[in-house]
C-alpha cells in the first residue's frame, strides 16, 4: 500500500494501521528516544536542534506536542491530517539559518526529513526485535509503506525514501556509515538531556524527589539508548560501551514488550503515561486515574509536611528562574530570536492557529524582538543576556509585547465578544479560570489581559496560568 | 444506642466570641483567634468520635474582610499554620476537608495552595466531612447558583428547590440539622443560608475559644430534646436529622 499523495477521502493508513498501533504503544518511547539520537547525528538536523529546539529546556512539553502532532497526522479524518501537516510545514519553514561555524540548515530539507522518517521506521523495527516480537516480511513491508505514506503526507511525495524495503537497508547503512557526524546535539541528548531532564509537571514542586530519581534514571536511560544504537554508529561517534549495558537494554526492552502483551492495552497506552506525568493535561478517565490521584495526594502531603518556605521566595519568582523557564526557551543561556520563535510556535500549536493568525503572532514576536535588540542588546552580539534583560526590560515601551498580547487576545477570543470567558481561557491555558484574574466578573477584558501579559513577561508578576503556557 | 440514633447528621458551628475572649483578658483580638485553634481541633475530634458525619465551621465571612488589615493578615497566617500543623492528623482520622467560598483574590496564594493540598490529600476520606466556610457568604452562594442555572440554560419551569440545590457549591452536602452559635449572639450572619433553612439553632453563652467537647455534647443533648416538625403541625417527633425533601 504505497501511496505517494494524501488520499482525501479514505483512511490512508488503513483501519488496522500498524503505525497507529505503535504510536499509541508506551514502549514506542524507547524507539523515539533512540531515533532522536540518530536524527541529531545528521548534521543539518543536529544544528537545527541546537539552534532552535526547546527539547533540552522543555522536553516534556516537546514530547506532548510531538505526540499530539503524530496522532493528528495519523487521524482518519483527512481534514485533521491536512491541517496538521500544513501547520508543521509552516512551523518548519521558519526554522533555517546558519550556525556559528557557518553551516546552513533548513528544517524543510527533503533529505533530512526523509532521514527522520527512516530513523523512526528503523527504531520501531529494532524496538520490536529487542522486545522479543518478530515482524515477518509482509509486516515489515507494510510498516515501511505506512512510514512512506507518513512522509508523503508531510512532503507531498516520498521520493527521498527508497521505494522498497530491500533498497531501504543499504540506504540506511550508507547514511549511518557516511553521512552522520559526531554532532553537539548527540552529546546534548545523551549526556545533558538525560542527566538534567527537568521534572515532569507532576513533580515540579519536588525538586529533591526528582533529582534523586533522575540521578539513577538519567544514566540508565542513556545507557539503554546507547546500547540499542547500531554498532557502526557507536564506533563513529565514539560512544562508550559499558559492561552490562546491553543486558540492561535487553532487559528493559523485554520488560516493556512483556508489559505490552500482558497488561490491559489501556494501561500501556502512551497517552496514559503522558497524563500520569502531566496531570494538568489529563482527562479524568483511564486506569491510571487512581494512581494519579494517589500521587497527587502524596505530593500534597509532602508539601504540607515540609516547612513552609519564606514569604518572599513564594510570592515572587526569582529573575534567574523566570529567565531560564520562560524567556530562554532553547536553554543556551541567552535570549535570542529562536527563543521568541519557540514561544510563538508553542502558542500557535496550543491554539492550533490557522496561517493568518500564526503570521500575525510571529510578526508581533518579531516586533518585540526588534525592540529588545534595539534597547537591550548593549553587547551588540545579537542576543540578550539575563543581566541585560533584568537591567532594563521593565523600562521598555513594550510595544512589541502589547502587539503579542493583542494577537493572543484576538485568537483566544473565539466568539469575538471582546472578552475572554471561561472556555476560551481554558483553551489557552488548559487550566481552570485563574482566580486572581476574575475578581467578581466571569470574563476577562482586553485591557486586563494585556496588562497581565505585560507584567508577566517583564518578570514583574508571577502567573500560574502563563507558567503552564510558556514554561 | 439512643444517642447515635438521634444524632444530627450535619452540625454547623458559627465560631463567635474570639475578640471578646481576648478583650476579657486584655489581650489583642488576634490572641482570641489564636486560642480558637484548640477549640476547633477539640470539636472536630469530639464530633467525629460522636459519629457526626458532616461538620461545618464558619471560619471567615465575606464581611470579615472589613476588619483591620493587620488582623486579617494574622488570621490568614494562623489558618495556614493550623492547616499545615493538623493536616496529617485530620487525614489519618479519615476526615475529608473542604473549603466553602474561597473566591477573593486577597487570600494569600500560599494559603490557597495549602488549602488545595489539604482538600486533595483528604479527598478520599469518608469518616467525616469537614466543611470550612472561608471567605463565605450564604447570599453569594445563592446568587452563584442562580448564575449557574442561567449558564446551564435550565428552563424556568424546571427550576425547583431540588434542581436549584444542585447548583450550589458542594451540592452533595445535606441540609444542616443543628447550628451552634457560641457567645450567646443570636444572628444568622449570612451563613449557609440555603442549607440552614430547617436547622435547629442553639446559642450557648460560652465564647468560642472556651468551647470544648462537653459543650458540644450539651448542644447535641439540647438538639435531641427538641421536636422537629419541618412546618408540619401533625408530626411532632423525629429528631433523626433526616429532613424531608
Amino acid at each position: 500500500m504505497i501511496q505517494t499523495t494524501a488520499d482525501k477521502t479514505v483512511d490512508v493508513f488503513g483501519p488496522d494501521s500498524m503505525l497507529r498501533r505503535f504510536v499509541n504503544d508506551a514502549r514506542w518511547g524507547f524507539a523515539v528516544a533512540r531515533a532522536t539520537v540518530l536524527e541529531a547525528a545528521h548534521p543539518q538536523i543536529g544544528t537545527a536542534l541546537i539552534e532552535n529546539s526547546t527539547f533540552v529546556t522543555h522536553p516534556w512539553r516537546r514530547l506532548r506536542n510531538t505526540l499530539v502532532s503524530t496522532q493528528r497526522i495519523l487521524d482518519t479524518d483527512h481534514r485533521v491530517r491536512n491541517r496538521e501537516t500544513a501547520r508543521l510545514n509552516r512551523l518548519h519553514a521558519r526554522i533555517s539559518g546558519t550556525d556559528s561555524q557557518g553551516r546552513h540548515y533548513n528544517a524543510m530539507d527533503a533529505e533530512a526529513r526523509a532521514w527522520v522518517i527512516a530513523t523512526l521506521f528503523e527504531s520501531t523495527v529494532t524496538m520490536c526485535r529487542l522486545s522479543g516480537q518478530s515482524l515477518d516480511r509482509p509486516a515489515l513491508e507494510r510498516l515501511y509503506a505506512e512510514f512512506r505514506t507518513f512522509l508523503a503526507l508531510l512532503e507531498g511525495n516520498s521520493d527521498r525514501l527508497p521505494p522498497t524495503l530491500r533498497e531501504f537497508w543499504p540506504y540506511y547503512d550508507d547514511v549511518i556509515e557516511h553521512r552522520l557526524e559526531n554532532t553537539e546535539a548527540v552529546h546534548v541528548i545523551l549526556y545533558r538531556l538525560f542527566a538534567n531532564v527537568p521534572a515532569p509537571p507532576l513533580l515540579r514542586n519536588h525538586p529533591a524527589v526528582w533529582a534523586a530519581g533522575r540521578a539513577v534514571a538519567g544514566p540508565v536511560a542513556a545507557a539503554i539508548t546507547i546500547a540499542s544504537l547500531p554498532e557502526p554508529f557507536c564506533r563513529r561517534v565514539a560512544l562508550p560501551d559499558l559492561p552490562g549495558a546491553r543486558a540492561l537494554m535487553h532487559g528493559a526492552y523485554l520488560t516493556a514488550g512483556l508489559a505490552t502483551r500482558l497488561l490491559p492495552s489501556s494501561w500501556v497506552h502512551v497517552s496514559t503515561f503522558v497524563s500520569l506525568l502531566d496531570p494538568d493535561h489529563a482527562d479524568d478517565s483511564g486506569p491510571w486515574q487512581t494512581v494519579r490521584r494517589k500521587a497527587g495526594q502524596a505530593a500534597a502531603m509532602l508539601r504540607l509536611m515540609t516547612p513552609a518556605p519564606d514569604k518572599v521566595s513564594q510570592a515572587t519568582r526569582s529573575a534567574d528562574q523566570f529567565f531560564a523557564e520562560v524567556l530562554d526557551q532553547t536553554g543556551d543561556g541567552y535570549l535570542a530570536w529562536p527563543d521568541l520563535a519557540a514561544m510563538a510556535r508553542e502558542i500557535a500549536t496550543r491554539l492550533d492557529l490557522d496561517e493568518q493568525d500564526e503570521e500575525r503572532l510571529y510578526t508581533a514576536y518579531a516586533a518585540w524582538w526588534r525592540e529588545l535588540q534595539t534597547h537591550l542588546d548593549t553587547g551588540g552580539d545579537g542576543r540578550v543576556t539575563r543581566q541585560e534583560y533584568a537591567a532594563s526590560a521593565v523600562s521598555l515601551p513594550s510595544l512589541g509585547l502589547v502587539k503579542i498580547a493583542d494577537v493572543l487576545f484576538d485568537v483566544t477570543d473565539l466568539d469575538d465578544d471582546q472578552a475572554i470567558d471561561v472556555q476560551e481561557y481554558q483553551r489557552l491555558f488548559r487550566t481552570a479560570f485563574h482566580r486572581d484574574l476574575t475578581g467578581r466578573a466571569d470574563s476577562y477584558s482586553r485591557s486586563a489581559f494585556v496588562r497581565e501579559f505585560l507584567s508577566f513577561m517583564s518578570g514583574q508578576q508571577h502567573s500560574t496560568a502563563y507558567n503552564t503556557l510558556l514554561s | 444506642m439512643e444517642i447515635i440514633s438521634r444524632l444530627p447528621r450535619h452540625v454547623a458551628c458559627v465560631m463567635d466570641g474570639n475578640g471578646r475572649w481576648a478583650a476579657q483578658r486584655s489581650l489583642p483580638r488576634t490572641a482570641g483567634h489564636e486560642a480558637a485553634e484548640a477549640a476547633v481541633i477539640d470539636i472536630i475530634e469530639a464530633a467525629r468520635s460522636a459519629g457526626i458525619k458532616w461538620l461545618s465551621l464558619y471560619a471567615f465571612s465575606t464581611e470579615n474582610w472589613r476588619r483591620p488589615a493587620g488582623e486579617v493578615d494574622i488570621l490568614m497566617r494562623l489558618v495556614r499554620r493550623a492547616i499545615r500543623k493538623h493536616a496529617p492528623a485530620l487525614h489519618t482520622r479519615g476526615v475529608r476537608c473542604r473549603f466553602l467560598g474561597m473566591s477573593d483574590p486577597r487570600i494569600p496564594p500560599p494559603l490557597v495552595r495549602d488549602i488545595a493540598d489539604l482538600t486533595t490529600l483528604t479527598s478520599d476520606n469518608r469518616q467525616m466531612t469537614l466543611t470550612v466556610a472561608f471567605d463565605h457568604g450564604g447570599r453569594r452562594d445563592i446568587v452563584e447558583a442562580a448564575r449557574s442555572l442561567i449558564h446551564a440554560a435550565v428552563p424556568a419551569e424546571q427550576v425547583t428547590e431540588a434542581t436549584f440545590a444542585r447548583h450550589l457549591p458542594y451540592s452533595d452536602t445535606p441540609d444542616v440539622d443543628l447550628v451552634i452559635r457560641t457567645s450567646g449572639e443570636q444572628r444568622i450572619s449570612n451563613f449557609m443560608l440555603w442549607q440552614v433553612a430547617y436547622a435547629e439553632w442553639v446559642f450557648p453563652p460560652v465564647l468560642w475559644p472556651d468551647f470544648r467537647a462537653t459543650h458540644l455534647w450539651e448542644c447535641l443533648e439540647a438538639y435531641r430534646s427538641r421536636q422537629r416538625r419541618f412546618g408540619d403541625v401533625r408530626q411532632s417527633t423525629a429528631t433523626t436529622g433526616e429532613a424531608p425533601r
